[in-house]
């Protein structure tokens, strides 16, 4: 009973970081943009979070700071991409080659190259008064750190944000159609920079989580191919909030089961069960297929004054 | 009646080339104004200048007497000016109803109160007698339904000025006469309305004053009553066109194409075929007529094999199709002119001399060794030749496709199928979008081929070309074939008709 | 545009780029209190100085070269292999496997291991290749998580399967079998020209056989390809499982001629470097080699700079990083209609003689 009710808690905890950033995704996409740089974003708020969680002592401030440099590298994603008109898929990989550089340089600048890791608090757990004794459920979504219980409120607030109201709606047409959205008076240009604030933010934040939330020291390489996997969460979740909730959930058990089963069996090298997420995250994208995609001007440039 | 509109001086530069030079004109309120003009005359430019979309170069805009700066769309709305565009800007992903409030800039609502505007949209579609289900999707209701949906659109947002831009292209003939009335409904209730069109027939018939553009500039502003149809063409055109007619033929060549029962996607009203029978000879052109999105696309595709039927078969010359591909239509002779030139025709960023030798680069006149060598000489001095015989006005063969005009594009693309000898050419809207040069000399191509024993399937959503060019004519309705007619004296009444479903 | 003023603008770009990121670099260096020209100048030396320093550059850049033209290759024939690092180490693992278990040695068994590497890269390529044309799967993810699961495997090979000794890592492909050095005494080995030769190879492949064109002609527009009668399916996967096959020759020759041996860190971060260079080299063979030259030099000239001055070698990876932020966004810079307004004011005149 306690492997398999700490195995769902452990799936929360790892769904988490994937949610963030997927959920970042998602509000790019469905603005128009699709962005393969999420790793990259995460890698920079990963280290950064870390960084200045340890310098102020607080995991608030570093996952203040996760969200600010991961608006800040985004930007220059959206410049490329929105201002100058350059291929989103391009420019994606442009952002994870530099992002992870400018960690590693900063890593190296503070903490020199000394083998010796420097290790911060983590965030602490809140209790849900009541709620919590609920027996299972109990403590698998009341007593987490309050980041999980922010994440799961994006969820819900995304989901109202894209389906009740009028700025969701106009925010969904300019997915679909920058230009029919334009002759309505909405501002293309102002969104397509807002999704990329919202996403910056959200994937450094997702990149933060890994360091002040779930292990207490930063190393290279740690988003380890989340920023992808989420990727891959988005088009299996379906474009939507309770989609991509319930696509980071079985990316998150898959990682946490490949940590227990690890420690679980022997004679089997670990490393089998570490492809574990990376083959689940095949196999989901291939049984769904490519039949529905997503938001129709997803990837496309947009130009203003076109001929 | 006062005046609406007053536009003085407009320019728009796009690089070096005017789209628009010096335009002046004025709407008055209650009126229908119609802009006629060529394709690539400056009609859109000028119309996206006043929905906010471009900036004029040059010039100002008065609205009532008072200048305005239409820096975006929303300045254009909130100063009553709508507009539905000749491709609908329409989220298809959406419902009616959502594409109505989108972008709605009076709701002060964060979220959307549903009840409250679905009552104001209900009580407008009643006042003009729109019959919409809000609640639809917008690729679930037709394509008039459509434009129903962007009339009410601009109507919501409180529009005293609507701009149609060629809003009767992708009519049939009844749903134009429903949009003549609304048209009437609207002026009545003293809006004013600017009708862009090409198309004589309906311009005498519903404008009240008509504003001739040509080659980006305003030629003149004449009163309906006091012209005849004859002199708009000219003065659209620049010259008077001796009217061209081709002599009609009827074939008694073999079949070099053959549509037995054949279906594909029957139940689909736009994109499907449905048990489709018909024969292409040798040294005819058939001409499909019937209004875009019945089937046509397919039509095309199955018989080049971009699609296989799901039922039926198909047989070229003498043997029966059993693999549906491109390549295997290729080798049977068939040639294609693609509906989308840029899309299906070419390869955009590749060059003139490229795209005529896309097919045939393995073959030892312009590669050596079995295609271990290309002769680029060879294929260069082949282009040149190729550019002078289909007067493709470039600079230099190795200029990219996608740099040349809509005209040039398309006869590369022509200069490609017809140097293949083909038994079958499919032709698909072969000169929409282009000027009336490209549009001639493109038609007369054809002409000759058909002269030399080519067998033609001509699509076209441009009625009078079809009527211009078919030998026989055909007249597809929902992927249905309604009725085959002669070329020669062709019963237009009874044709149009049938493109109704009737 | 002119062709003419199309590749000059396809070799501005990229060079311009490449001096303002070193020029970005030198003020880091400052920054870090290091005199920026005393440092470019010991980069420099690092990379070129000595005939021992130049050959470290070349051993450096022949693997970056195989990544690269496999970027380079899959992206002409338009999919987007973002896999080329896993393919790269299953041709290592593969080469590995023959030169350690298969009982040969000495020519044979360079041969055979190359051969094997070579085909190991092909078919991990293959499979992102398969799942793209049969289920339409996004190429890039899919070719991205095998890039993991190729570097786990790997894990499982010098921890399990060939581990020696205590160290996680295996052992050492023998002497004899080893890659020769083209000069003695300097460390460039045969890897170096045989990627010369490839990049070659597809080079001409590309720009001079009718079945290269046509790939190309797929790579711009799938559409219009499949309607004048390609096998478009066909040639993508054959893009897939030709630029993994480079890949994977790739890290067999790696493996053969410089590392001898798999290790943790072995070939990361050579696929994404791959692409860059590739995006850098405006996907032509010829200029990604020359590109993979400079961030080979960069990398060997980082550590003489690092011990003469104190500027840590992670500079050198910043400079590469905005090499492709700039190259990139300059290119999309110079495709803005605004772009040749602005240039036509300067070339106004000629251009209205021309037509």
């Amino acid at each position: 009973m306690s492997f398999v009710s700490n195995l769902l808690l452990a799936s929360v905890r790892m769904a988490v970081p994937l949610l963030l950033i997927a959920l970042g995704e998602l509000y790019s996409e469905r603005a128009g943009m699709v962005n393969i740089g999420l790793e990259g974003l995460a890698a920079i708020g990963s280290l950064v979070g870390f960084l200045t969680c340890f310098i102020s002592g607080s995991t608030w401030v570093g996952i203040l700071c996760g969200a600010l440099v991961g608006i800040a590298v985004n930007m220059i994603y959206a410049f490329a991409t929105v201002t100058l008109c350059a291929n989103h898929t391009v420019y994606g990989m442009a952002i994870n080659i530099l992002a992870p550089a400018l960690a590693s340089f900063i890593y190296r600048i503070f903490f020199g190259s000394g083998s010796d890791l420097s290790q911060i608090t983590l965030m602490k757990t809140i209790n849900i008064p009541i709620l919590k004794d609920i027996p299972i459920i109990g403590p698998l979504l009341f007593s987490q750190t309050p980041m999980v219980y922010l994440a799961f409120l994006l969820v819900i607030l995304t989901g109202f944000f894209f389906t009740k109201t009028q700025a969701g709606l106009n925010y969904r047409a300019v997915g679909e159609n920058p230009k029919a959205a334009a002759t309505l008076g909405i501002n293309v240009i102002r969104t397509k920079y807002l999704a990329c604030v919202i996403c910056g933010a959200l994937s450094g934040i997702g990149g933060a989580y890994l360091t002040t939330c779930y292990s207490n020291t930063y190393t290279e390489g740690n988003i380890s191919g989340r920023g992808f996997i989420a990727l891959a969460a988005v088009i299996f979740g379906r474009w939507s909030g309770g989609g991509i909730l319930a696509a980071c959930l079985f990316f998150g058990f898959c990682d946490a089961l490949q940590i227990r089963l690890q420690v679980a069996s022997v004679g089997i090298p670990y490393q089998f069960f570490q492809m574990i997420p990376y083959v689940a995250t095949v196999i989901a994208l291939t049984v769904i297929g490519s039949g529905k995609s997503g938001p129709k001007a997803a990837g496309k440039p947009y130009r203003k004054e076109e001929r | 009646m006062s005046e609406l509109l007053r536009i003085e001086n407009i320019s728009k530069r796009f690089g070096s080339f005017y789209a628009n030079k010096n335009i002046n004109l004025t709407v008055e309120e209650g009126e229908i104004h119609t802009l006629l003009g060529e394709n690539g005359a400056g009609k859109s430019t000028l119309m996206n200048i006043l929905v906010g979309l471009y900036q004029p170069t040059d010039g100002k805009i008065f609205l009532k007497g008072e200048e305005v700066h239409l820096h975006s769309p929303n300045d254009a709305v909130s100063k009553g000016i709508g507009m539905v565009h000749q491709h609908f800007m329409l989220v298809d992903a959406m419902t009616v109803f959502e594409n109505i409030i989108l972008g709605d800039t009076n709701a002060k609502e964060i979220v959307i109160d549903r009840e409250k505007r679905r009552a104001q949209i209900q009580e407008l579609a009643q006042r003009y007698g729109f019959r919409i289900d809000l609640d639809k999707y917008i690729t679930e209701i037709s394509v008039g339904e459509q434009q129903r949906v962007e009339i009410l659109k601009a109507l919501y947002r409180g529009a005293q000025l609507l701009i149609l831009d060629e809003p009767t292209a992708a009519l049939t003939d009844i749903e134009v006469e429903g949009l003549y009335d609304v048209m009437h409904k609207l002026v009545e209730e003293g809006k004013s309305i600017i009708f862009i069109s090409h198309k004589m027939r309906e311009v005498m018939h519903v404008s009240d004053r008509i504003t001739i553009l040509r080659a980006g500039e305003a030629v003149a502003t004449v009163k309906k009553d006091e012209v005849s149809a004859q002199e708009l063409a000219a003065m659209m055109i620049g010259r008077d066109l001796a009217a061209s007619s081709f002599e009609k033929v009827i074939s008694g060549g073999s079949a070099v194409a053959e549509l037995d029962h054949v279906s594909y996607n029957r139940n689909s009203k736009h994109y499907g075929l449905n048990d489709i029978s018909m024969k292409i000879r040798s040294g005819e052109i058939v001409g499909i007529a019937g209004v875009d999105g019945n089937g046509q696309t397919q039509l095309a595709q199955v018989l080049t094999g971009v699609i296989a039927p799901e039922e039926g078969t198909i047989s070229l010359g003498d043997s029966k199709i059993l693999v549906y591909d491109p390549n295997n239509f290729i080798l049977r002779r068939t040639a294609h002119v693609p509906e989308d030139r840029n899309l299906q025709g070419l390869v955009g960023d590749m060059s003139i001399a490229d795209n005529l030798v896309l097919r045939r680069v393995e073959t030892d006149k312009f590669s050596s060794l079995g295609g271990a060598f290309l002769k680029k000489g060879a294929i260069l001095s082949y282009a040149k030749e190729m550019v002078e015989k289909y007067d493709i006005r470039s600079r230099s063969a190795s200029q990219t496709v996608r740099s040349l005009s809509g005209g040039n594009q398309q006869k590369v693309i022509l200069a490609r199928e017809m140097e293949a000898e083909p038994d079958l050419l499919v032709v698909a809207h072969p000169t929409r979008g282009l000027d009336i040069g490209a549009t001639r000399f493109i038609r007369q191509q054809m002409i000759d081929a058909r002269d030399r024993g080519v067998g033609i399937l001509l699509i076209s959503a441009d009625f009078d070309e079809v009527l211009e060019l078919s030998d026989r004519i055909l007249v597809l309705f929902e992927g249905q074939i309604m009725g085959e007619f002669p070329g020669e004296n062709p019963p237009v009444d009874e044709i149009s008709l049938a493109m109704t479903g009737r | 545009m002119d062709n003419s003023r199309k590749n000059l603008v396809n070799i501005f770009v990229p060079v311009l780029s490449i001096l303002l990121s070193i020029l970005i670099g030198m003020i880091i260096m400052a920054f870090l209190k290091a005199n920026p020209v005393t440092a470019v100048k010991y980069l420099v030396i690092g990379a070129f100085g000595t005939k021992q320093n130049l050959g470290t550059t070349l051993t450096r850049a022949t693997p970056l070269i195989f990544t690269a033209l496999c970027a380079c290759f899959a992206y002409r024939c338009g999919v987007f292999n973002l896999g080329g690092e896993g393919q790269f180490i299953m041709g290592s693992i593969a080469a590995c496997f023959v030169s350690l278990k298969f009982g040969l040695t000495g020519i044979p068994a360079v041969i055979v291991a190359l051969v094997c590497g070579t085909v190991a890269g092909g078919l991990w390529g293959a499979i992102p290749g398969v799942l793209k044309i049969t289920r339409g799967q996004n190429e890039m993810i899919i070719s991205i998580m095998f890039n993991y699961i190729a570097t786990l495997l790997m894990g499982v090979v010098y921890t399990n399967w060939l581990r020696e000794g205590s160290v996680p890592q295996t052992a050492q492909v023998p002497k004899e079998s080893q890659l020769a050095r083209i000069v003695p005494g300097i460390r460039v080995t045969w890897g170096f020209v045989i990627a010369i030769v490839i990049g070659l190879l597809i080079y001409y492949f590309l720009f001079w056989t009718s079945l290269g064109f046509k790939f190309r002609a797929v790579g711009l527009n799938q559409t219009a390809s499949r309607f004048n009668g390609y096998p478009v399916r066909r040639y993508m996967l054959s893009a897939f499982i030709i630029s993994g096959a480079v890949a994977g020759l790739g890290g067999a020759g790696e493996l053969m001629g410089t590392q001898f041996r798999l290790i943790n860190g072995f070939a990361s971060g050579y696929g994404f470097d791959g692409v860059a260079m590739a995006l850098i080299g405006q996907l032509n063979p010829i200029a990604t080699m020359f590109v993979a030259l400079f961030f080979a030099a960069l990398r060997t000239g980082s550590t003489t700079m690092q011990a003469a001055t104190g500027v840590p070698t992670s500079v050198s990876d910043i400079i590469q990083a905005l090499v492709i932020v700039f190259t990139v966004a300059g290119m999309a810079l110079t495709q803005l209609p605004e772009f040749s307004t602005f240039i036509g004011r300067f070339f106004g005149r000629k251009e209205a003689q021309a037509v």
